[in-house]
């Protein structure tokens, strides 16, 4: 049994923490939401100066709805294939629902979040967190919630006479209604307020966690950033199922560039869409 | 801990991922086979069918020597006029500006006109000077139909040419041709700088009514430079404007459903019971659209405070711990 140490029989040993459908699924999560701001948020901002120049290089405002409906069709994809997933843990392979490894908040979310505060004002040391923070599980949840109704509304505009030929035409108002303001909300808590710190910024994984491009983290690391669910399945003797041997020097290095290139690149969407949303408050 | 990671890494052995490549390549094809077929799909879909709702008048042809007659005539005037600063007192004591951009004129659409095709009575050589600044807005109607007959005729019988036969609304009195076309940098209605202006001029005059329609998608869009989304002019009418309240209005209930169908074909008459006119903040709004606009407005400002909070601590604690740079990113 692995008792915690980096190699076993002379092989560097991983934490293996997403599969690799869920890593892809990751990736059409970056690619869709990098592109609906690139191509959507402009509208929102219509008298910044960035909205015309963005407007302009994707080849005018017709060209980016385009393109939007585009990215909103990769948008639909990693939707169903995570409710795919997801039907498939709850029904074919009956994984549990309410446990503490699980993607469901429970109690235990509560506490670390108070435990985390406390932290924060040095008052106790850091909480014991499991599989899923309360802060991914957020990140997720919200993400989930959004997709539907950013997607329901985005549809009902895509399709305005189909659907005002079940709904009044007031389901219109709503609906560009929520999907300006959901856009707007999503846009703030990935780029500013949350994703892209509690994932990337924090002093754990700054300035990026290559967690998510590679799938796993080195044994050390884990143990320090996951000590619930090591302390866990060191007691249960399940550390084998998520402990492998690392991958190849040469699938490290290709995990590296794609960590470092996603990084700049979202660093430079964020940046641009700041200057879009911030500039007509000063000009 | 570093050196001792890095070089236990390097005894990393074989480690393949057979499956998963499959898997991948098969995904990555579906998402490739998706967004081909949904190119496909949003091409035919987005397409919106523009009808050209503004009638033009084709300038008559000028001979050459016509043409440059009347450039002759306008360089004339505009040896005076074309100085800064020129202007007269009219008779309420209030000074009038009479300078006119040369170039803004002359690329505009009736650039190629002499002054005296709009100002009529004026002689060819120095002019008295004109004491009432009024004078011209009260003629440029009558000046507009020399060309513009069939357009008059249909303004004649508007709401807006009803008003110029007495009464004031607001305060305010009837927009004449120039209130809505502008003068001397008068611009071909074709051109997407009017189109784009168009709602700043209705809001002039219907300011709440301008701010509520930018903020749709047709407003969005226009402000952005798509010329083919709906103005104030293509639901509402121009020349021939009314009221939405007269049956005989572009907007009656009667004829609504006509005016979204030039552009939406599809449309139903559910599609047309959509409001255009709607702050959502408003108290007024529709129920449901002010409970959607104030449940997101206060979800933005919890969750960005909650969440900026979070991140600031958190950030506090790592610098304060040196938690930063300690081999983070894995």
């Amino acid at each position: 049994m692995t008792n915690g140490t980096d190699a076993r029989d002379g092989v560097r040993l991983v934490y293996h923490r997403f599969s690799a459908f869920h890593r892809f699924n990751h990736y059409l999560v970056m690619i869709s939401f990098f592109g609906l701001v690139m191509t959507g948020l402009p509208l929102k901002f219509k008298t910044s100066h960035w909205s015309q120049v963005a407007m302009d290089g994707l080849g005018g405002v017709a060209a980016a709805g385009f393109l939007h409906r585009v990215f909103a069709v990769v948008n639909i994809l990693y939707f169903v294939l995570e409710g795919s997933y997801m039907f498939y843990y709850v029904v074919a392979r009956k994984g549990p629902i309410f446990h503490e490894d699980s993607i469901v908040p429970g109690k235990k979310d509560w506490q670390d979040m108070k435990g985390m505060f406390r932290w924060f004002l040095g008052k106790s040391p850091k909480p014991q967190l499991n599989r899923f923070t309360y802060w991914e599980k957020f990140d997720f949840w919200a993400l989930f919630a959004g997709t539907v109704l950013i997607g329901g509304s985005g549809l009902m505009m895509w399709f305005p006479e189909a659907t005002t030929r079940i709904l009044p035409g007031v389901a219109l108002n709503v609906a560009l209604v929520l999907h300006s303001n959901e856009a707007f909300l999503a846009t703030g808590v990935i780029f500013i307020f949350v994703h892209f710190f509690s994932a990337h910024g924090r002093p754990e994984s700054f300035p990026a966690d290559q967690v998510i491009f590679s799938g796993y983290l080195p044994v050390e690391h884990y143990i320090h950033e996951r000590p619930m669910e090591y302390q866990n399945r060191l007691k249960a003797g399940t550390l084998d199922q998520v402990v492998r041997p690392a991958p190849s020097a040469a699938k490290r290095r290709l995990f590296s560039w794609i960590t470092a290139f996603v990084t700049v690149f979202a660093f430079l969407v964020s940046a641009y869409t700041l200057l879009l949303i911030l500039w007509p408050l000063f000009f | 801990m570093g050196d001792a990671r890095n070089s236990a890494w390097c005894l990393a052995k074989k480690f393949t991922f057979p499956v998963r490549s499959i898997v991948t390549g098969a995904l990555l094809g579906l998402v490739l086979a998706l967004l081909v077929s949904s190119a496909a799909f949003a091409v035919t879909t987005t397409a919106v069918t523009t009808t050209a709702v503004t009638t033009t008048t084709t300038a008559p042809s000028l001979g050459q020597q016509e043409e440059q007659d009347a450039v002759d005539l306008t360089d004339r005037c505009l040896t005076c006029h074309a100085e800064k600063g020129i202007g007269v007192v009219d008779a309420d004591g209030k000074a009038k500006d009479l300078y006119i951009a040369p170039q803004p004129y002359k690329d505009s659409a009736h650039g190629l006109l002499p002054c005296n095709a709009c100002h009529t009575g004026f002689s060819h050589d120095p002019h008295q000077m004109v004491s009432n600044g009024e004078f011209f807005a009260q003629t440029a109607n009558a000046a507009c139909r020399n060309c513009h007959d069939d357009q008059f005729e249909m303004y004649k019988q508007s709401y807006h040419g009803e008003l110029t036969r007495g009464g004031t609304v607001d305060g305010k009195g009837a927009p004449v041709c120039i209130d809505c076309h502008g003068t001397h940098a008068i611009q071909k209605v074709d051109s997407l700088e009017y189109k784009r202006s168009i709602p700043l001029v209705c809001g002039q005059c219907h300011g709440s009514r301008e701010s509520t329609y930018l903020d749709t998608y047709h407003g969005k869009a226009v402000t952005l430079g798509r010329e083919a989304a709906a103005t104030c002019v293509d639901c509402h009418g121009d020349h021939s404007i009314l009221p939405v309240g007269n049956p005989q209005s572009t907007l009656s209930s009667a004829n609504i459903l006509g005016t979204c169908q030039q552009c939406h074909p599809d449309a139903t008459q559910g599609f047309t019971t959509f409001l255009v006119h709607v702050k959502p903040t408003s108290l007024k709004a529709p129920r449901i659209v002010f409970l959607v606009a104030f449940f997101y407005l206060s979800m933005i400002i919890v969750v960005f405070l909650f969440g900026g909070i979070h991140t600031l601590l958190y950030i506090y604690r790592g610098l304060k711990d040196g938690l930063y740079f300690k081999g983070g990113g894995h």
